[in-house]
């Protein structure tokens, strides 16, 4: 037959072609819904923890602010992970890779070299480590996820050897005020970064040539090949800002601890593809939006932090994030009808073959 | 029985069960013998791809002792009908009956404990296992401690029911290592192993030399006689008269005929398969004579090894050609290796004169070349993106913008304006393509190329599944846009589609031009005999 197979898994075998028309027009309205959730959860979050936790209440619009801190290395890895994910890869060496930024820009520092100066060369090593990521992908069509849990390895062990036993600590107090701990008023210095950062990214993802390419191969690579998209080119840009970004996550930890460790990126990895995930960025690419992502990063930290804040163990707050992530992924999933009918119908086929018996058996 | 055994004399042992009665699993395959196949129907069964209706209001009755074919073109929906009887696709509506159950949620696994078995196109067999555990795979035999396996009586039985097929193989020979034709029948022992009584055949000879498919259909026959019921698709005229009992022919996704054997004649078989498309359609414009037009397209020597070798064309500017050419002829892969999808080995590629050198699709686009892929779901539409950037997907670089932002009001109204020009009827731009029908999708990857305002285009199968109606409307724009002064190439495995609407036709054969017809030479027969490579005897 002439159809595609590809198409197969798309169709939804189980309603009218009317009926199909009417729920695909308001799948395309799904990504908006999702954003608005995303918003309406977050401000229900605040409202909870202001009215009921009083520690939190007590930490002020400054300090509330001010928890961002805790979270926004995630956040900045997310922005930079989003876009690989959009494009339908993966890229699991950005923790390792903020690491690597971190002891490159101290030992640099170390050595006698100009604190800034040190940090963009650090930033320099993170955007070769992603076109390395992306050179691999690309070039010798290695599946994203075998490339970066390789890289990851390397990034992280190059960082333990330049790093030594005691990686170097006690930065320049202007390095500790602009990367780390410091405030504009009551905003944190790391909150106007990401914020500038975040501001890019979206209207990257929703207004600009280069955004449209992306999604388009996330929805159907070979299709944005024929249509005179260059994948390989723009597939290299999101594994190049992915690790550039990853590198201004490991700055803002080294800033904030005033210190710099080979470790520092261990934990920040699953977080981030959680927020993306969370954001309502589809894992094998194209549905989603950046503003998701972004409101996700703010969701998720706060709810960590808030929970914190209240008492609870780090366990629990871990605990509770799964538990959000699951959930939210549920709903999600109830906010695709199609979906739902899919699920209608394995019920029903399971049902089925348990009932039959077996033809002619002996 | 007594069937000519498939042969290859290096096959190893034979265990003597198989080859005399009556031991154990013999005595089994006996039982099976005896055992009767069920009525089983397909009522009102639709269904529809994406949009595209592959099946209307179709109606069949497999009957137990009866060889019953689907005859019909390719994209009939001969496979869709067999897949929904076997329950790899659901339909979209009408209902299973098997016997006196109405069959629902019918998946491949519940279908064959009710005894119903497709046998696929492609043999599915699991390649580095043996024959025998292909064969028993989910029913493994087990031995005395039950939790073990009794390889040898499950090789005995395999043996068995090999020979039932009229297969002498080893069992224990690695799948891997049979012919398609063996393969086959491997599968279709598998589907007596399993104890299914209704098996369908999804064109099975295709792949088949005429010794092989004589032996396939000694099997068919057999089965026949002991009360099996078989359906079967085929396309070849003579396959479907020798073997069937009854015809069911299929016409563009609705049944046109379903009738026994007995009571048609190849005459009325060839009307009922091709139908419509038989009787001349009149041309879509006059015959159009480019000599004087300027040469937009010039395709010098290309090659790429196996594919094509040496392909010289021009097209001028206002003129339609026709690539006409079997699948697997080339023709694809001419289309792409000058979009510079593929690598060519040499020659050279000229636009409007302008001679292009490292052809990348973007390479092209930007120089007036776009090509509409044969495959519109693979590589067209972006199927869960609205129609509006599925429409301005093309022409990305040239977005009108501000700085580096695109600007959405001109997107639209560029989108607007395209999709109104091809008439594709939508609820909104918003809309995503895929709940549009498969002509509608066509017209907006036509929207698509021409919002690049294009020099020349390649249009391959541009009508592929697309309705009826919607198939003139493309042939009208295609003939429109040529009058415009676009130069046209038109790829089609249909041959009355180009004779219809291109002033000349250049026939591919092998990878290579075999003859070259001009304005009213152009027929379906000059064409037809050309594709088969009748010039070669």
């Amino acid at each position: 037959m002439s159809l595609p197979a590809s198409s197969v898994p798309a169709a939804n075998p189980a309603a009218s072609s009317a009926d199909r028309r009417g729920r695909a027009v308001r799948a395309g309205r799904q990504e908006t819904v999702w954003v608005v959730a995303l918003v309406a959860l977050l401000a229900g979050l605040l409202a909870y923890f202001v009215l009921a936790v009083p520690n939190f209440r007590a930490l002020g619009a400054s300090g509330v602010l001010g928890l961002s801190e805790q979270f926004l290395d995630i956040g900045v890895i997310a922005l930079g992970e989003a876009l690989v994910i959009f494009a339908g890869e993966i890229d699991l060496s950005t923790g390792a890779m903020s690491s690597l930024a971190g002891i490159v820009m101290a030992t640099l520092w170390q050595q006698g070299l100009n604190i800034w100066l040190a940090t963009v060369l650090a930033l320099v090593v993170a955007g070769l480590g992603g076109l390395m990521n992306g050179v691999l992908v690309t070039r010798f069509s290695i599946n994203s996820l075998l490339v970066t849990l390789g890289t990851q390895f390397i990034f992280s062990s190059v960082a333990t050897a330049v790093g030594g036993n005691t990686p170097p600590y006690n930065f320049p107090k202007s390095f500790v005020t602009l990367a780390g701990t410091g405030t504009i008023g009551p905003v944190p210095n790391q909150l106007v970064t990401f914020a500038v950062i975040a501001v890019v990214m979206w209207l990257l993802m929703g207004r600009s040539r280069y955004g449209r390419g992306l999604v388009l191969i996330g929805y159907n690579r070979a299709a944005a090949r024929y249509t005179g998209v260059n994948v390989e080119r723009t597939l290299l840009g999101a594994f190049v800002a992915c690790g550039l970004l990853a590198g201004v996550a490991g700055i803002f930890v080294s800033g904030y601890y005033n210190a710099a460790r080979d470790d520092i990126g261990d934990s920040l990895l699953l977080p981030a593809i959680t927020v993306v995930v969370l954001g309502g960025v589809d894992i094998f690419g194209g549905k989603g939006r950046m503003s998701g992502v972004i409101i996700a990063a703010f969701l998720l930290g706060f709810l960590t932090q808030g929970l914190l804040i209240r008492g609870d163990s780090s366990l629990t707050a871990t605990m509770v994030t799964g538990i959000v992530l699951v959930l939210c992924l549920v709903l999600k999933i109830g906010l695709d009808r199609r979906a739902g009918v899919h699920l209608k119908e394995l019920v029903q086929r399971r049902f089925s073959a348990r009932r039959a018996p077996l033809a002619g058996g002996p | 029985m007594s069937l000519p055994l498939p042969v290859s004399t290096d096959m190893g042992p034979r265990t003597e069960q198989s080859l005399t009665g009556p031991g154990p699993s013999a005595r089994a395959v006996q039982d099976q013998g005896e055992q009767a196949g069920l009525r089983y129907e397909g009522r009102n069964l639709e269904k529809s791809f994406d949009g595209a209706r592959v099946l209307s209001r179709v109606t069949v009755s497999f009957a137990p002792g009866e060889v019953h074919t689907i005859a019909g073109e390719n994209g009939a929906g001969k496979s869709t009908l067999l897949k929904i009887m076997a329950g790899i696709y659901q339909p979209d509506s009408g209902e299973l009956w098997l016997g006196d159950e109405r069959l629902s949620g019918l998946s491949p696994r519940s279908a064959q404990h009710r005894g119903i078995y497709l046998v696929p196109q492609e043999p599915a067999l699991m390649q580095s296992l043996s024959v025998a555990e292909n064969l028993f795979v989910g029913i493994l035999r087990r031995g005395r401690f039950r939790f073990n396996v009794d390889w040898a009586a499950m090789r005995r039985e395999a043996s068995g029911y090999l020979q039932r097929v009229g297969l002498d193989i080893d069992p224990s020979q690695k799948a891997e290592e049979l012919s398609i034709a063996q393969q086959q029948l491997v599968e279709c022992a598998r589907a007596l192993v399993h104890r299914c009584t209704v098996i369908f055949f999804d064109e099975p000879t295709s792949p088949l030399t005429a010794t092989e498919a004589g032996r396939l259909f000694e099997v068919l026959r057999a089965l026949r006689s002991q009360g099996y019921t078989l359906g079967f698709i085929s396309h070849r005229l003579d396959e479907v008269l020798a073997i069937s009992d009854r015809v069911t022919v299929l016409r563009d996704g609705a049944m046109v005929m379903s009738r026994p054997r007995a009571e048609i004649d190849r005459q009325e078989l060839v009307k009922a398969m091709v139908g419509r498309e038989l009787a001349a359609r009149e041309r879509v414009r006059p015959h159009f004579d480019a000599s004087g037009g300027k040469e937009m397209l010039a395709v010098e020597d290309l090659t790429s090894q196996p594919h094509f070798e040496a392909i010289s064309f021009s097209v001028r500017a206002g003129e339609i050609l026709g690539l006409a050419g079997l699948v697997g002829s080339g023709r694809t892969e001419i289309a792409e290796t000058i979009f510079g999808l593929r690598r060519a080995d040499r020659g050279t590629v000229r636009v409007a004169g302008k001679l292009l050198g490292h052809r990348t699709p973007r390479v092209c686009i930007d120089a007036g070349l776009v090509y509409l892929p044969e495959d519109r779901g693979r590589h067209g539409i972006f199927a869960e993106v609205e129609v509006e950037r599925n429409v301005t997907a093309g022409i990305i670089p040239r977005l009108q913008r501000v700085g580096p932002i695109l600007k959405p009001s001109a997107e639209r109204a560029l989108a607007m304006q395209a999709t109104a020009k091809t008439a594709v009827r939508m609820h909104s731009l918003g809309t995503l393509i895929k709940a549009l029908s498969g002509g509608n999708q066509q017209r907006a990857m036509l929207s698509r190329w021409l919002l690049a305002e294009p020099q020349v285009a390649i249009f391959d199968e541009p009508t592929r599944g697309v309705d009826v109606g919607a198939k003139d409307d493309i042939y009208r724009l295609i003939a429109q846009l040529a009058n415009e002064g676009l130069a046209c190439v038109l790829i089609s495995s249909e041959l009355n589609e180009l004779t219809v609407t291109c002033d000349r036709v250049l026939a591919i054969y092998e990878g290579h031009v075999v003859g070259e017809l001009r304005g009213p030479e152009v027929t379906d027969a000059a064409l037809g005999a050309l594709v088969v490579g009748a010039h070669l005897k």
